[in-house]
């Protein structure tokens, strides 16, 4: 009989054991625990609060680790705490489907805004009368004209070259895309030994960053900024125009299977890496490579003589009557979820993430400029903020696209341009095949 | 008393039962459930009867994952049993060193097949892989082919380097099953005048069937769920032209379509137990 309830009583731990971390936990007033979407009626002033705070930005782990230990430090009531996750963007769509929703997070999609995942921002004046009316306006969710996110920081996108080889050679950054292909052209001549334009393929977002960058750009810059916005919501075939022969995405897949043709990008654009990019743009084995600031720490830390050998250029006009482009967009974006319980403690938060002081250690060492106009930060070294703003003073800017379709990813459009590097499209069929894919995706 | 033990052996099954259902039993009937549905991982789903499998169907893009999936787990599969076979043979005779030849063979499968596939990646990345460095220091100025142009050398590579980390587990297990089979056996079988070969058709490959049968089951449901390699050599491109079904799963799990992720990881069940059935059935009659 002893053995029976030695037997019974082991199992039923066992059991306990095996269950234990799959209930919800609920807040307490001693230990502060707290899961997003969990209603907490008895919650006032005096409990103590955790949040949690959701990233996949790895570059920033470090300082808002450090803000986020002020902020604690600061007050006694509210505890922040950081996860971070590799995928993020992936992740947070598990944590919505099984409600272990974060407070703050800095994942947003479209989908996420529809269905109504994030808190409305809108009356939070005390931020948006800090922030660049342009950052203002990126924020801004195009089908309800509110804002869900709040955004700190601008990123540039464009084209990264080294001046040493472009001044010994005599070359200007180009403004057409003949212009580009010219200055290529006299790389590849004069210096057989440097790739002229690097392009990291295997890395499928790459690629899918230069259709967001060059046939998009196209497209926001012929539409505007809203009305492309509007275009791809609505699917506005005739404005977007992606399966024409001669339509923008025919005509840049062209560009690129000639650019590949004549030896002007890597041989191993389909299995190179960041990395290797990186490389040889820093030992001066390659002359140009397209990529965002976020890039700049990599190539500094790789090379950190090459401080006043980096410039930065548009994306040249590629179509009849076109400007140059380059992105200039929101970055480091902060939501709030609709369903935490703790709105006022997460604005609290985030008052203190964005005072001036600790915005300035933010866009030093993310190295991305400050979105908001009391911040003066030095983001880049003299030389390459001088690079980047005469880009956007002489190109249009444009931003990422938010409106792309549900499960059309960057890394889906990239996958695309790979098919077309290795032979299985034709630039025709790539246009036709972008359309449908894209069509597919609103349904 | 014999009463009273049954019971208790069924009550010590209980956990067992109740861990099992948990998370066995009740997400697979979640998923059959959810793979009735137009399910976009955010929104309440809808019901769409057998949409999701018709859609699968007309999916060139699944179909022709599924023509990858199939040809990694014959090559695979195959691969993983005849070297694993000549392994154990090599290594059930006696020889100086062979305990060190078996931690060599049997080491690349303890570690993570991910970062395998990245210290492969770097060994074999065209133009600046060491092979490649390595072949162009011996004189070849091309260096190593560019293995990612061609699908079938991409696939060759994709299984050799499968085969490479888990050969030694299906070394140990054929060992295992050699060393079970009693000497008298092949004494006997000298005395009736066979050789090596005949040995090997008449004793050894006979008793073997219970670990011929466990390998080819392992290694067949393995590689038709392949993944991390993958991942690590190909990321499945160029494009999707090497991805997986296990891939494209998780893509369209990610991608807003959960719903249609669940069916096909239904079909993939569908998949995987057919050759499993054929293959135990072909080893039992055998027996």
């Amino acid at each position: 009989m002893r053995k029976h309830i030695m037997i019974f009583l082991i199992t039923l731990c066992l059991l306990v054991s095996c269950m234990a971390g799959c209930g919800l936990s609920y807040n307490s007033n001693d230990t502060s625990g707290n899961v997003s979407g969990t209603p907490n009626e008895g919650n006032t002033k005096s409990d103590k609060v955790k949040l949690k705070f959701f990233t996949g930005k790895i570059e920033t782990i470090d300082i808002i680790n450090e803000i986020i230990n002020d902020f604690n430090a600061s007050q006694n009531r509210i505890t922040v705490e950081q996860e971070y996750q590799k995928d993020a963007s992936n992740i947070i769509k598990i944590k919505f489907a099984s409600a272990d929703i974060p407070d703050i997070m800095t994942t947003y999609e479209q989908g996420f805004v529809d269905d109504g995942k994030f808190l409305d921002l809108s009356n939070c004046s005390q931020w948006w009368d800090r922030l660049l009316p342009s950052m203002k306006e990126s924020c801004t969710d195009v089908k309800t004209g509110k804002q869900y996110r709040v955004c700190t920081n601008m990123t540039m996108a464009g084209f990264f070259y080294n001046k040493d080889i472009f001044s010994g050679l005599n070359l200007e950054t180009a403004n057409t895309w003949d212009e580009f292909t010219s200055n290529l052209e006299t790389i590849k001549e004069q210096m057989p030994d440097v790739t002229p334009w690097f392009i990291f393929g295997k890395e499928a977002w790459h690629l899918g960053h230069l259709i967001e960058f060059i046939p998009h750009g196209y497209i926001k810059q012929s539409l505007g900024a809203v009305e492309a916005k509007k275009a791809m919501l609505n699917n506005d075939k005739a404005k977007l125009n992606f399966g024409a022969p001669d339509g923008a995405m025919a005509v840049f897949a062209q560009n690129m299977i000639d650019l590949k043709n004549k030896g002007y990008i890597n041989s191993d654009v389909l299995t190179a890496v960041s990395d290797n990019c990186v490389q040889d743009f820093a030992s001066g084995k390659a002359a140009m490579l397209s990529n965002g600031m976020w890039v700049l720490s990599s190539l500094l830390e790789a090379n950190p003589d090459m401080e006043n050998k980096i410039g930065f250029a548009p994306y040249p006009a590629y179509m009849p009557g076109s400007k140059p482009v380059v992105l200039s967009a929101e970055d480091s974006g902060y939501s709030i979820s609709a369903t935490t319980p703790y709105q006022e403690e997460c604005i609290a938060f985030l008052d203190f993430l964005f005072l001036a002081d600790n915005q300035k250690k933010y866009a030093e060492g993310c190295k991305a400029p400050s979105a908001f106009k009391d911040v003066t930060a030095e983001w880049a070294p003299a030389a390459i903020v001088s690079e980047v703003e005469s880009a956007l003073k002489n190109a249009v800017n444009i931003g990422f696209t938010n409106e792309k379709p549900a499960g059309f990813s960057g890394d889906d459009m990239g996958r695309m341009l790979q098919d077309v590097l290795v032979g299985s499209y034709t630039a025709e069929s790539f246009a036709s095949a972008y359309e449908k894919t894209w069509d597919e995706g609103m349904k | 008393m014999r009463q009273s033990k049954i019971g208790l052996h069924t009550f010590m099954a209980v956990p067992a039962l109740v861990l099992f259902t948990l998370f066995f039993l009740l997400p697979l009937a979640q998923g059959i459930g959810m793979s009735f549905t137009d399910w976009d991982g955010l929104r309440t789903p809808n019901f769409v009867g057998l949409q999701n499998f018709f859609n699968f169907f007309k999916d060139t893009r699944a179909l022709n994952d599924i023509k990858t999936t199939v040809l990694f787990a014959l090559g695979s599969a195959s691969l993983l049993n005849l070297v694993g076979l000549v392994y154990a043979l090599i290594m059930d005779g006696k020889f100086r060193g062979k305990g060190l030849a078996r931690v060599i063979i049997y080491l690349p499968a303890v570690i993570s097949p991910l970062i395998m596939g990245y210290i492969w990646y770097f060994l074999l990345q065209p133009g600046r892989g060491f092979l490649s460095i390595a072949i162009k220091q011996l004189g070849h100025s091309e260096g190593l082919t560019n293995w990612m142009n061609t699908y079938c050398l991409q696939m060759l590579i994709l299984v050799l380097v499968n085969v490479w980390q888990y050969t030694g587990m299906a070394m140990v297990i054929y060992l295992a099953g050699l060393q079970g089979i009693p000497k008298e056996l092949y004494e006997s079988a000298k005395i009736d005048g066979a050789g090596y070969g005949g040995q090997l058709r008449y004793v050894t490959l006979p008793l073997l069937l219970p670990s011929i049968r466990v390998n080819i089951v392992t290694n067949i449901i393995g590689s038709l769920a392949v993944f991390d390699v993958i991942m690590a050599l190909t990321d499945g491109g160029p494009g999707y032209a090497t991805e997986s079904l296990s891939i494209y799963i998780m893509r369209m799990c990610y991608g807003a379509k959960t719903g249609y992720s669940t069916a096909v990881a239904m079909i993939m069940f569908l998949i995987i137990l057919v050759p499993v059935v054929i293959s135990m059935r072909l080893t039992r009659e055998r027996k």
